[in-house]
């Protein structure tokens, strides 16, 4: 049972709220799309129709997280984003090739777009021109990886977002500040599977008792890459879905869940965990849920 | 007169691909710092460099140990939060991978940052005074330095805070490490050791390194003293990046043995050279190694 002593920030992104003690605002819920490269829009449009409505049912806020692999895909998924997802839907994009994130920033800003873009993300990787860039386009919030080769433990994670653990010149929180990106999200950086990839989810309650932050991972990454798991392929999307679950039980605040095709299993998932963590922080700390928790739409 | 060597006192400059981690990450992969270490290590060896070292590539030099000791926890300083307790080989994996591609002829130093330095640099939350602090790093340390001394050829214990005043239980601390241990021990003291000196000659090691490039009064307070240790003569700078003539470090190497006489038995840059960057680094070596061979008379 979590509630920091620390005063946890809030951040809100075209009407989504982000962050706060376990309890209040409900776990936002990050589904990729594109994932393989080449975009599928009439599937797309589809799924994340299918993801606002069980927003609408449950509560927890959906965030589409789009995928760009190549150049030739930027203007078509912008385009996509601009015309055909709903005007104030915030969304994701999750690129890692620092010149395709460059080009993206210059092109979000021409479509007006980065008042409702989380960029995903700032990590140690980032490179100057892509300094530059998040300067000179600066969107609405960031994701921040807390990933540090040296050290996977929690330490290290708050390492690298306070000093940059000699390997940038400087922590990524302040970095991330000073490029002009104010509201800012730690992702905890799930490793591979054996490599320290619980360290993930023991860093969400410290990062967030630490810095306040809003906190969350792709901890589903982590069974997405167990072999192991291809003995028991029956409830494989299962198992993923539920390594969600880890996240609000720790204090974090949002997941970023994989594939947006597993949205229906993840979504009830997340909406029960909420519902019990406000039960017990309502009963025990006097914490009472928003009105957008799903302990209020479906009690 | 025996042969000079030249040596290294600990880091080294590298470049680190932080994309390539960072793109190995997305994939759920790791990547081995092992050719950090070579990159390090082949500059020493292209050198020329006869003692070399790991180049402390992974962490500064008290990270090193503090990331990997029981009771720290890493922040902007280390804090220490339980009492410090060995887990385990903390540089020991590095020297055996070092061991496997150096040629015969080249020694290797393990490299241990000294207690009091650890002490000096952590933020104390958990024990009641220092000197219980250095002494929990100095039996921790221990145990590293006897696994060490396995597959190095000498252990260097870096403690730069002893210019600033040594404890009238500096000398314990440095017995602790060592005890166990066979292989030669150099202790280097960077920054200004004139008020220290007599200390520094009772220390139960072998060699005294210091930095005689960036203060050559040392050698006239050094001069004062009956000097019965061994010499590491700190003769290019770490701290500059103006690349020492072969002519200049020879004349210094010269000035130190007018002072030492054969007690010099190794040169080197004055301290790690990790500020530097990397190709001044190297060409500091090189004018190193052609002076330490002006000097032999090869």
């Amino acid at each position: 049972m979590f509630s920091f002593t620390k005063d946890q920030r809030i951040f809100e992104i075209s009407g989504v709220k982000i962050g706060g003690q376990p309890g209040v605002y409900p776990t936002v819920l990050i589904g990729g799309l594109f994932f393989k490269g080449e975009p599928d829009f009439i599937k797309a449009e589809n799924q994340i129709k299918d993801m606002l409505g069980l927003t609408k049912k449950l509560g927890n806020p959906s965030i589409p997280d789009f995928f760009i692999r190549k150049e030739q895909y930027i203007e078509k998924i912008l385009n996509f984003i601009d015309k055909k997802i709903p005007k104030r839907q915030p969304f994701s994009i999750d690129i890692i090739e620092p010149d395709l994130k460059i080009k993206t920033l210059q092109l979000l800003d021409d479509k007006g777009l980065l008042q409702r873009t989380i960029y995903n993300s700032i990590h140690i990787g980032i490179t100057n021109e892509e300094r530059d860039a998040l300067k000179n386009h600066t969107p609405n919030m960031a994701i921040i990886v807390a990933f540090n080769p040296k050290d996977k433990s929690p330490d290290g994670k708050i390492e690298i977002l306070e000093n940059g653990a000699n390997l940038i010149d400087n922590g990524l929180i302040n970095l991330t500040k000073k490029l002009g990106v104010k509201k800012i999200l730690v992702d905890t950086a799930a490793m591979a599977p054996g490599d320290y990839s619980g360290a993930a989810i023991a860093a969400i309650p410290v990062i967030k008792e630490e810095m306040g932050l809003p906190t969350g991972c792709a901890i589903h990454n982590v069974v997405e890459k167990s072999k192991w798991l291809d003995d028991f392929k029956s409830i494989r999307k299962q198992v993923d879905a539920s390594s969600n679950i880890n996240i609000p039980m720790f204090g974090g605040d949002f997941t970023i869940y994989g594939p947006i095709n597993n949205s229906n299993t993840v979504f009830p998932m997340i909406a029960w965990q909420d519902i019990l963590i406000s039960e017990y922080v309502e009963n025990y700390f006097g914490i009472s849920p928003d009105d957008s928790h799903p302990r209020r739409k479906l009690f | 007169m025996n042969l000079i060597k030249t040596s290294v006192i600990g880091s080294y400059p590298i470049d680190i691909d932080t994309i390539k981690h960072v793109k190995a990450y997305f994939k759920q992969k790791i990547v081995s710092w092992d050719n950090y270490i070579k990159s390090a290590v082949k500059d020493m060896l292209n050198s020329g460099i006869d003692i070399i070292s790991d180049g402390q590539t992974r962490d500064p030099f008290v990270n090193i140990f503090t990331r990997r000791l029981k009771g720290c926890r890493i922040r902007d300083r280390t804090e220490i939060i339980d009492k410090i307790e060995y887990d385990g080989p903390i540089t020991v994996e590095d020297q055996k991978f070092i061991k496997t591609f150096i040629p015969k002829n080249k020694h290797l130093i393990g490299l241990i940052t000294g207690p009091y330095t650890l002490t000096n640099s952590c933020v104390n939350l958990f024990y009641n005074n220092d000197k219980e602090l250095s002494f929990d790093f100095a039996k921790a340390l221990n145990q590293e330095a006897k696994i060490l001394q396995k597959y190095v050829d000498l252990i260097g214990i870096d403690e730069p805070f002893f210019s600033m005043g040594i404890p009238d239980y500096g000398k314990e601390l440095i017995n602790t490490i060592i005890k166990g241990v066979s292989c030669p021990v150099r202790l280097h003291v960077c920054g200004n050791v004139k008020n220290v000196i007599p200390e520094l000659l009772e220390m139960p090691v072998d060699i005294l390194s210091h930095e005689f490039k960036a203060l050559p009064m040392l050698f006239d307070t050094f001069n004062q003293y009956d000097v019965k240790k061994d010499i590491c003569l700190g003769s290019v700078r770490s701290d500059k990046s103006d690349i020492e003539s072969v002519d200049e470090i020879v004349n210094h190497i010269k000035k130190g043995i007018d002072i030492f006489g054969d007690r010099i038995k190794q040169i080197a840059p004055d301290c790690g050279q990790k500020m530097l960057q990397k190709s001044v680094a190297f060409l500091k070596l090189k004018n190193l190694v052609k002076a330490g061979e002006i000097i032999n008379g090869r």
